[in-house]
């Protein structure tokens, strides 16, 4: 991802209250680590599973924190029986942050990534997690915006799928 | 040393701390126990102690307790270097090690039935107050220290196979009104708004 998106990025999450980040880094958006961790206004816990990361900021969620999970796309597979359990049956507000690898606007899509992507979508539809994508850099403060606005009325984790600009 | 007995004793001594539970027979028998509006029942396996993790990092000057059972602690080993390395001083982690899948009816072994051990596992992963207790004297005093003492503290409790929550009347609270309880009990005590999104 480009340092002016990254930097976007992190101020929109700033603006629509995300104070609480879990994750495991990716190949897509990881520029976004070290500008929220200069920004010094999240906390920033990085796990080992993406499970975990869901959890944790399940956890979060209930005690206060605006929480974000951030992660590849493939952290969706891995994690979705904690977005059941814990995010779905009980009702707790999270954003997922997906870098959506293999889709088709993915920029660096190739056999490793392609079998996950076009299964993603089919996915958060049968965990029933409503989702947004943003493919393009003018979309991206309206839809962090849009994604938050959700899953505090909803309470349940709700996605933005990153894809295009935000894959080269 | 059984799970029951652990419990009998603790409930009582609990006060503004906050408890997360797993599944098993622990739900069961901690909610017929306590029935405070800080206890969290998440019934799923594989959950509680990540939650906790998230809550502790979200409260660092509440005390949070983690209950959780061998089988449920197996299937998220990932959380333990996570743990280590986030190093919560305000958790305190139980779990109650009956060595078996009692749930399955069947009583099939764990992992801690064999060879593993799930204290060294905690304490490899960079946990440094990791121990075993087997009988309810060494329980009560680990308890007592997560009580009364600030530390990451992670204590394998050696339990006998009991099935005594079967003959308890199990709670017809679900989860959603369980969340609600445990976070408007949060809203009360913290003097602040936690879900977002007025009508």
């Amino acid at each position: 991802m480009k340092a002016e998106l990254a930097n976007r990025t992190v101020a929109a999450l700033k603006e629509a209250g995300i104070d609480f980040v879990t994750y495991v880094p990716e190949t897509r958006l990881s520029e976004i680590l070290p500008v929220m961790k200069a920004d010094g206004s999240f906390s920033l816990v990085p796990v080992a599973s993406e499970a975990e990361a869901v959890g944790i900021a399940a956890g979060a969620s209930l005690g206060g924190k605006r929480a974000a999970v951030y992660m590849e796309g493939t952290g969706l597979f891995v994690s979705t029986y904690n977005l059941l359990t814990v995010g779905e049956r009980y009702g707790v507000p999270m954003l997922l942050l997906v870098a959506y690898v293999g889709s088709f606007e993915d920029q660096r899509n190739s056999y490793l990534f392609t079998h996950y992507g076009n299964k993603t979508k089919g996915m958060l539809d049968t965990l029933g997690i409503q989702y947004l994508i943003v493919d393009s850099a003018n979309q991206l403060e309206g839809r962090i915006k849009d994604a938050v606005r959700m899953m505090h009325a909803l309470k349940l984790p709700v996605a933005l799928l990153f894809t295009g600009e935000f894959t080269e | 040393m059984i799970r029951y007995d652990c419990f009998e004793w603790l409930a009582p001594q609990m006060t503004d701390q906050l408890v997360i539970t797993s599944l098993s027979g622990q739900r069961v028998e901690w909610g017929h126990l306590s029935k405070r509006d800080a206890d969290l029942n998440l019934g799923s396996m594989g959950n509680a102690l990540a939650v906790g993790i998230g809550l502790a990092l979200a409260l660092p000057h509440r005390k949070v307790f983690v209950f959780e059972s061998d089988g449920s602690v197996l299937l998220s080993l990932f959380n333990l270097p996570t743990l280590a390395n986030l190093n919560p001083t305000n958790l305190a982690v139980f779990v109650f090690d009956n060595q078996a899948y009692s749930g399955t009816r069947i009583s099939y072994p764990s992992a801690t039935a064999g060879k593993t051990d799930l204290a060294a596992v905690a304490r490899g992963s960079g946990i440094e107050h990791s121990v075993t207790v087997s009988d309810l004297e060494d329980f009560k005093k680990e308890a007592t220290g997560a009580l009364s003492e600030p530390g990451l503290r992670f204590v394998v409790c050696k339990i006998e196979e009991s099935l005594g929550h079967r003959r308890i009347t199990r709670s017809d609270m679900d989860l959603l009104e369980t969340k609600y309880r445990f976070v408007r009990y949060l809203e009360r005590t913290e003097g602040k708004p936690i879900f977002q999104g007025r009508g």
